[in-house]
């Protein structure tokens, strides 16, 4: 069951870093070959929803991240879990 | 060959005193000066002899075009040198257009950008973002084992990514040459409290030989780490300002009473400097010329001034004759003085024996605290904009002056034709520049 409060504050957090419209966001839209993140960007949108959600990823999940739906997936379960906020 | 003439058409200015260059200009010649305690819990790691500082006022970085991203990537030392530099460009009447959204990176209208180049001065770079990067690092095997996490040290939540790109002191340079688009010569200058003042000396002579036309330059520090280490440091050389009955007249330079330096949060300067020729074809204003440079070295101690200033004199020498000028031309210094016991003794002497009691004397430093390698920027914008106004802020709190010299007691209209702006630091650093006025 995934929040739309959640799923926004994902997206907004992926516009923030990519600079991409967020009209434009799906949920299987891969980060880097459909929004054109390198790997700098991919560990900046790490920090920044660590930063968002007041948490920490680890690196072995943030690698397993391929599209938006798997963040927004991600995120939603780590909240649920409690260890994100 | 003839050597090209040097304006300064654009300033930006971020420190204690304010977030603009007018802010600060303002309170410096209202006597507004910035004065605290420092920040209670420093007082967990030390029992420091100062307990005083000058703040930065709140700054708001997305109204100075810094979102939350780079908030995340950049120590503050950077973001305070991306704000000055929009102010100083903006200032100088060059238009801007965007480069790179993502990058959030800008093209100058103005000459092309290989004949554009970036000279920055810092003391100590973005060590603050690692103090905490480490803390968090050292920290690390703890978080999970302590049942009260209130009894480790407040620190970052996260070893940041970006932890060398902040830490590193040439970024202050890098990332003005990045936001603006500007591949010329792209240097920084880590000379301590002298650095913003070689950063612009530098910059000088750069236009004036020709390998670059226009130039950003100035000088940027932020010294605010979680925990006051850096502070200590310079409190432990015993060189700070001691609070004593009334923070407020404890930062007196060039007084009897003085004690030391009020140690500040942080700033930054920006000028932009220009052909002389191509800054008048474009109507730019010029706040002042640039006329004359000049440096030496004590060879003598890390720490201490060579007590004969020699050197020094031998420095503010040269930079006068570089401009072309005799001592007897200078009518304005604006000096390095730092209210330590021994920089005044020695810095008045030097003024004394080279000018005599001619020049009004006046110390930036009184009102914004000392801003370390952020100074010799603030100064030389301080400097071009009091030649700009014809006008002078006071020696702020000098009742007893050590040495009978032309100080400035109050702010208020003076002439300045011919200014000297003057830096020297640990390690044995000293510079010097030199402007006039344009009409």
């Amino acid at each position: 069951m995934q929040d739309e409060g959640i799923r926004e504050r994902v997206e907004n957090t992926i516009v923030d870093v990519l600079k991409v419209d967020s009209t434009d966001l799906g949920g299987d839209q891969r980060i880097r070959e459909d929004l054109g993140a390198d790997s700098l960007d991919s560990v900046t949108l790490v920090m920044a929803l660590e930063d968002e959600f007041g948490g920490s990823i680890n690196d072995n999940d943030a690698k397993s991240l391929a599209t938006v739906g798997d963040v927004i997936a991600y995120i939603s379960r780590r909240v649920e879990e409690k260890a994100l906020a | 060959m003839n050597r090209r003439r040097v304006v300064v058409t654009g300033i930006g200015m971020i420190s204690p005193l304010g977030t603009s260059a007018l802010e600060c200009w303002s309170a410096l010649m209202a006597g507004r000066h910035a004065v605290a305690s420092v920040p209670s819990e420093w007082r967990r790691y030390a029992e420091t002899a100062s307990t005083i500082w000058a703040p930065l006022p709140p700054i708001d970085w997305p109204a100075m075009g810094i979102g939350r991203i780079e908030q995340m990537q950049l120590d503050t030392s950077g973001m305070l040198t991306i704000a000055a530099s929009s102010e100083a460009i903006r200032d100088a009447g060059i238009g801007t257009a965007p480069a790179d959204a993502k990058k959030n990176t800008f093209r100058l209208e103005g000459p092309p950008p290989e004949r554009c180049g970036v000279f920055m001065g810092t003391g100590v770079g973005g060590i603050t973002s690692f103090v905490g990067n480490l803390a968090n690092h050292v920290m690390s095997p703890l978080i999970g084992d302590v049942s009260d996490p209130a009894v480790l040290p407040p620190m970052p939540p996260r070893f940041n990514p970006y932890a060398v790109p902040s830490m590193m002191p040439n970024a202050v340079s890098a990332l003005l040459g990045i936001r603006w688009s500007l591949y010329g010569p792209n240097l920084t200058f880590s000379q301590a409290c002298a650095a913003g003042t070689v950063a612009v000396g530098h910059a000088f002579r750069a236009i004036a030989a020709g390998s670059v036309d226009m130039a950003l330059c100035g000088g940027a520090e932020y010294l605010r780490d979680p925990y006051g280490g850096i502070f200590r440091g310079f409190d432990i050389a015993r060189t700070l300002a001691a609070e004593g009955s009334d923070a407020q007249r404890a930062n007196r330079p060039f007084d009897r009473d003085r004690t030391g330096f009020l140690f500040a949060e942080g700033g930054a300067s920006v000028l932009v400097c220009e052909e002389a020729e191509a800054a008048r074809r474009r109507g730019a204003r010029a706040y002042a010329e640039i006329v004359g440079y000049a440096e030496t070295f004590d060879g003598y101690s890390i720490m201490s001034m060579e007590p004969s200033g020699t050197r020094i004199a031998d420095m503010v020498t040269a930079a006068v004759q570089d401009a072309g000028c005799v001592p007897g031309d200078i009518d304005y210094v604006n000096a390095h003085g730092t209210g330590t016991a021994v920089n005044d003794e020695i810095e008045s002497s030097v003024i004394e024996r080279l000018f005599g009691a001619t020049p009004l004397v006046t110390a930036t430093k009184s009102l914004t605290g000392h801003c370390i390698g952020a100074s010799g920027g603030i100064e030389a914008a301080v400097t071009a904009l009091s030649i700009a106004h014809q006008a002078t802020h006071a020696c702020h709190n000098l009742e007893h002056p050590i040495r009978d010299l032309r100080f400035a007691r109050e702010a208020g209209p003076c002439q300045i034709d011919t200014a000297v702006t003057q830096s020297f630091a640990f390690g044995g650093h000293n510079a010097a520049v030199v402007m006039k006025r344009t009409d």
